[in-house]
Parts: structure tokens; C-alpha cells; sequence
């Protein structure tokens, strides 16, 4: 069995349901991001599982024990929050020994777990300062070490690197991940920035008013969106309107271009409408390629973006953007210049509303 | 620019003058009970009365049972309505500020036909329950001051996420209240028990009517049968409210140095 299951969970407030009938398991040591716009649920469930709030319906198993009925206080899990939430009056050593002041821990247990979180966090240094004298990535690290002390049994992190400025926030979601790695901690993480979801989790739910739109490792999310709003939520992608040509041959026809798809689309029928999806980065110019992997086009615009110059065509009413890497000797498409896209034929997803 | 800054200091003198000049002719006053010369012999005699020890020592007990209890009842009342009862703010306000609005007479004369000695409640009919419901009517007087001192302070922290922080911890009830939130109002109770003192120490109609021995029923005695011992009561009470008020600063300024953000 696994070790966190979240079986039909159902949350509403008021007449307004934010969480429609959620399942998932999670097992012992992994790393789970749940990922999603403002307002999506996945907040709710986080503070479901913490026992912040009660589900209207559905159970929470932790380690198989039901969380219903269990307090907050009772669950042994570990939370940090996105506004850091140390106690003001505490110092960084009393920060971190709440939890196990208030187990009833003895005292010299307490220094010596202290001190090991501490140094886990690279802070044994600041044991001594209060939270007001600290930055905010240090903060952070602190919640986080409070948060491991106890030895909780599930570890939920919420946007805990929102607060936090661009360069702190890379390197602190690396430590996050090295530090759960090393204790082997099933860890939740909320989080509505992609980037982070993709680079540390084991597996992402994407979360769309309160489902689960897909549930999959990084790579399942990135390279096969489920659903349209997958798609379009992870990463920056084209969503193309095509019409079926032959369904029996899975080919669709896209302005005066006929691609032929890797998957079947047998139960379609011809002339039934469609939508495709294509990364920017998964094509590249090409003279002399044709066929059912190669979309042609009008240029529309040439942006330059540093590493990459972006270019959008129009086929048939479709704008598509394809991204080439940047050198000093490239002569950038033109507006109005006829351009040909070619792709694996891999990369062009059918896509399911 | 000048015009203004003449201005300025011409409404900083009028307000200077307005208010330091009568303080200084008590002081004056207070320090003429020695024929011919100053002296601070009015103050020795005030000093010197054992009815001025009692009525003021028993005036700071009163002012103590009011900010302990009074404290009590705002701390955890502000923070669950901070946490819990967001909606009922607006109906704490309106309570909180009754006692500025019906005068102090009409409270007492209320008490007094509530608690009476023939009530079921008879509070008057002992002196230890009329100095039970002298705290509690000083509680009452020192409610708007106390409640928005004790808020003010909860709106600089994040009661809910402190909370939540040390509830996943394993903390009860207790252990956040006491632990986590009061430690950080602690400038707030302390401003809130320092105007209390200072209402408490100077109040007249509460501690006349319910037959108290207070200070202030004292202040009223000495006023209507001696000379110069009221004018040095007069400066012995502004002290106090400036000490009172000086302490405020203080510790709004101690708060400053260690904020409390979460």
C-alpha cells in the first residue's frame, strides 16, 4: 500500500466546490509537486493533508493510519510556509526546538537534534540570531529545519520559495531536493511556477479547478500534456486547429499541410475538427524538407531573446512559434518569407479538451 | 516661506503657553505652603498622609487586578476574533467603544441597580464583591484602550500562520496563546496596561459611587478642604500619567527595534 493516499477527496466552501473528487498515492520517500494556477486547489489539499481543513468527503491515509478525526497537532507532519512563519520572539535554535520542546523531548536530546538540523541547513553559525536579524532565504532554511526536527512523517511545503528573489529561490529548491533526498521524506510541494515543479519533483499533478488534470513524472508533463490545459499551463507551446484528413491513415490536414500523427485517430471521422500541439523548440528551419512531417508557412515576426530568436508563421490561420538557438552569423526569417518547420513526427501531440 | 514657518511657531508657542502655563502656576502654587519663600512642604504633607498611602496604594492594586484580568479577557478575545471571527470585528469594535460613548455615571448607576445587595447578584453587599465590581467596571473604562492597543499589535504579526506553524508543531491551545502570540503583543499589553493604570489611578465616579477608598475620591477630598496639597496632587497625578505615557514610548519604540514580522 502506499505510504499518503488521498481516496475521493472532495472539498467545498460554501456552495463553491474546490476540490472535485481527488486520488492520488504517494509513496514513502517520494517527491510530489502539485502544480496549478491561483485558486486551482491545491492549497486546499495541502492544508487537507496538514488537518488545517476538514475534506467534505474522502479519507486521508498516512502510513495507513485514516487522518479523519486526528488533529493537526496529532499527525507528526512537517510544514513550511510561503511567509516563513517563525515565531518573532524566538531565536534560531528555539525556532527549531519548538516542535521537540513541545514532544516533551529532554534537553539534551533537543541540542543535539538542534545542532544536526542546523548544520543540515548550513546555519549552526546563527543559532543565536533572531528571525528579524536574517535574510529571507535564510528564514526559510530555518522554517525548513524547524519543519525536520520532529521527524515528521510527511513533509508539505507551501510556495515556500515564492517570497524568495530569483537567484535564492534555484539555489534553495536544490537544497530543498538534496535535503529530502538524503532524509528519504515523502514531501508535498505546492508550487504555481513550472520551472520549479519540473526541476525537483519525482512526479507533478497538475492541478485545473480542482482536478487532477495529469498526473506524471516531469518529463510525461512536459513532453505529453494530457489535456489542452496541460499543455498550455507547462512550458510555452502551440496549440494548432487542424481538421482530420484521413483517419484511417492518422493524417490531419493544417492550412494546405497534411501531417500524418503518431497516434491513432481511427475513431475520429473526416473533416472532424482537431487540436495539435507543438513545442517551440521541437522543430527547426528547413530548405528542403516536405511531406507529413513539415508544416509551411508565411513568416510573421522574428524576436530576438538572448539565447534563442523566436519566429512566428501563420498556417492556415494557425500562428506558430519555433525557437532556433542564437549565433552571431544567423540571419534571422524575415516577415513575409516563405519558412518550412520540420519535425519528428513524435512531437506533434494530439490533444484532448 | 518664512510667513508659514512664523506660523508654525507662532501656533507651537500659543499651544505651549495654553498648556504649560496653568501647569506651572499649580506647580507655582504647590510650592508656596511655607509663607515668604518655595518649598516643597506641600508635597511632604501630602506624602505624610496616611489617607494618601492607603487611597493610592489601594488605587494601584485596583489598577493591577484590572490589567491582569482586563488582559485576559482582550488577548485571547482580539486574537480569536483575528483568527476565527474576522467577521465579528466590526461588532467588537462598536462594544469596545461603548465605554467612551455612555458616560461613566450612567455605568455605575446601571451596576448599581444590577448588583445591588438585594439583587441576585449582590456584588455591593460585601466589600470584597464591590471591589470585584470596581475592577470590572474599570476593566469596562479601559476597554477601548486596552481592545485597540492588544489589536494594533496582533496586526503586525500573522496570527494565522503563527498559529498554523506551531499547531503542525504539536502545540495546544495554551502553548500557542502563551508561547507563541502574547510574547509578540507583548508592547501592545504593555501600552494598553500602562493608559489602563493611568485611567485607573485618576477615575473619580466609579470608586466614589460604589464607596471606595480610591485615589481619585481622595483627590476630590483634599481638593475641597486644603490649599496647597491639591495643587500638589495636581502635579503628583500629571507625573504619573507623563511616567505612564513615557513607558508607552518606550516600549512602542523597543517593539520598533525587533519587529515582528512573520
Amino acid at each position: 500500500m502506499s505510504f499518503l493516499v488521498l481516496d475521493s477527496i472532495k472539498k467545498s466552501f460554501g456552495p463553491t466546490q474546490v476540490v472535485k473528487d481527488f486520488h492520488m498515492a504517494i509513496e514513502k520517500g517520494e517527491f510530489i509537486s502539485f502544480l496549478g494556477p491561483s485558486g486551482c486547489g491545491k492549497t486546499t489539499i495541502l492544508r487537507m493533508i496538514a488537518g488545517f481543513e476538514t475534506p467534505s468527503d474522502g479519507t486521508i491515509t498516512i502510513n495507513g493510519r485514516n487522518q479523519s478525526g486526528l488533529k493537526t497537532s496529532q499527525r507528526n507532519i512537517g510544514m513550511v510556509f510561503q511567509a516563513y512563519a517563525l515565531f518573532p520572539n524566538m531565536n534560531v535554535f528555539d525556532n527549531v526546538a519548538f516542535g521537540l520542546k513541545v514532544a516533551g523531548m529532554a534537553k539534551a536530546e533537543i541540542a543535539t537534534r538542534v545542532t544536526e538540523m542546523l548544520k543540515l541547513i548550513g546555519l549552526e553559525h546563527l543559532a543565536e540570531r533572531y528571525p528579524y536579524q536574517m535574510s529571507g532565504g535564510q528564514q526559510q532554511r530555518v522554517a525548513l529545519a524547524r519543519a525536520l526536527a520532529p521527524k515528521p512523517q510527511v513533509l508539505l511545503l507551501d510556495e515556500p520559495l515564492s517570497a524568495l528573489d530569483a537567484k535564492i529561490r534555484v539555489s534553495l529548491r536544490e537544497e530543498i531536493r538534496q535535503i529530502q533526498r538524503q532524509l528519504g521524506i515523502t514531501t508535498v510541494f505546492v508550487t504555481h511556477d513550472q520551472e520549479e515543479a519540473l526541476s525537483i519533483s519525482d512526479r507533478i499533478v497538475v492541478m485545473n479547478a480542482g482536478r487532477a488534470d495529469q498526473i506524471g513524472t516531469p518529463s510525461d508533463i512536459y513532453n505529453r500534456p494530457a489535456t489542452r490545459f496541460v499543455a498550455s499551463f507547462v512550458g510555452t507551446l502551440n496549440i494548432i486547429d487542424a481538421v482530420v484528413a484521413d483517419p484511417a491513415a492518422n493524417t490531419i490536414r493544417i492550412g494546405e499541410n497534411v501531417i500524418t500523427l503518431r497516434e491513432p485517430i481511427a475513431a475520429l471521422k473526416a473533416g472532424d475538427k482537431v487540436s495539435v500541439a507543438l513545442r517551440p523548440e521541437a522543430g527547426s528551419l528547413s530548405e528542403s524538407a516536405k511531406g507529413d512531417t513539415a508544416l509551411t508557412g508565411t513568416v510573421v515576426s522574428s524576436h530576438f531573446l538572448g539565447s534563442v530568436v523566436r519566429t512566428k508563421f501563420e498556417v492556415g490561420g494557425n500562428q506558430i512559434s519555433f525557437d532556433m538557438f542564437n549565433a552571431p552569423d544567423k540571419v534571422l526569417p524575415q516577415p513575409g518569407e516563405t519558412v518550412t518547420l520540420r519535425f519528428a513526427a513524435g512531437d506533434l501531440l494530439l490533444i484532448r479538451d | 516661506m518664512k510667513m508659514t514657518k512664523f506660523f508654525a511657531w507662532l501656533a507651537i508657542a500659543i499651544g505651549i503657553i495654553y498648556f504649560f502655563v496653568p501647569l506651572l502656576g499649580t506647580f507655582e502654587f504647590s510650592l508656596r505652603m511655607r509663607r515668604g519663600e518655595y518649598s516643597f512642604d506641600s508635597y511632604g504633607s501630602v506624602f505624610s498622609d496616611i489617607q494618601f498611602q492607603q487611597t493610592f496604594g489601594f488605587s494601584v492594586l485596583m489598577a493591577i487586578f484590572t490589567i491582569v484580568f482586563g488582559m485576559l479577557l482582550v488577548v485571547p478575545t482580539a486574537y480569536w476574533v483575528r483568527l476565527r471571527l474576522p467577521q465579528m470585528r466590526p461588532v467588537m469594535e462598536f462594544i469596545t467603544l461603548m465605554p467612551l460613548v455612555i458616560p461613566a455615571i450612567v455605568i455605575v448607576f446601571g451596576y448599581l441597580r444590577l448588583y445591588n445587595s438585594s439583587s441576585y447578584i449582590p456584588f455591593t453587599g460585601s466589600i470584597f464583591g464591590t471591589n470585584v465590581l470596581l475592577v470590572m467596571s474599570y476593566i469596562t473604562l479601559s476597554l477601548p484602550y486596552m481592545y485597540r492597543s492588544v489589536d494594533t499589535a496582533m496586526r503586525t504579526i500573522d496570527v494565522r500562520t503563527l498559529t498554523e506553524a506551531a499547531e503542525i508543531l504539536g502545540a495546544k491551545w495554551p502553548t500557542i496563546l502563551f508561547k507563541c502570540i502574547f510574547p509578540n503583543v507583548m508592547s501592545g499589553v504593555l501600552s494598553g496596561a500602562f493608559i489602563t493604570f493611568a485611567i485607573v489611578i485618576g477615575e473619580f465616579t466609579m470608586a466614589s459611587l460604589l464607596n471606595r477608598p480610591a485615589f481619585g475620591p481622595y483627590l476630590q477630598l483634599v481638593g475641597a478642604n486644603k490649599a496647597y496639597e491639591p495643587s500638589a496632587l495636581a502635579i503628583i497625578a500629571f507625573a504619573m500619567t507623563w511616567l505612564s505615557m513615557g513607558l508607552i514610548q518606550l516600549v512602542s519604540r523597543f517593539s520598533k527595534l525587533t519587529p515582528s514580522k512573520a
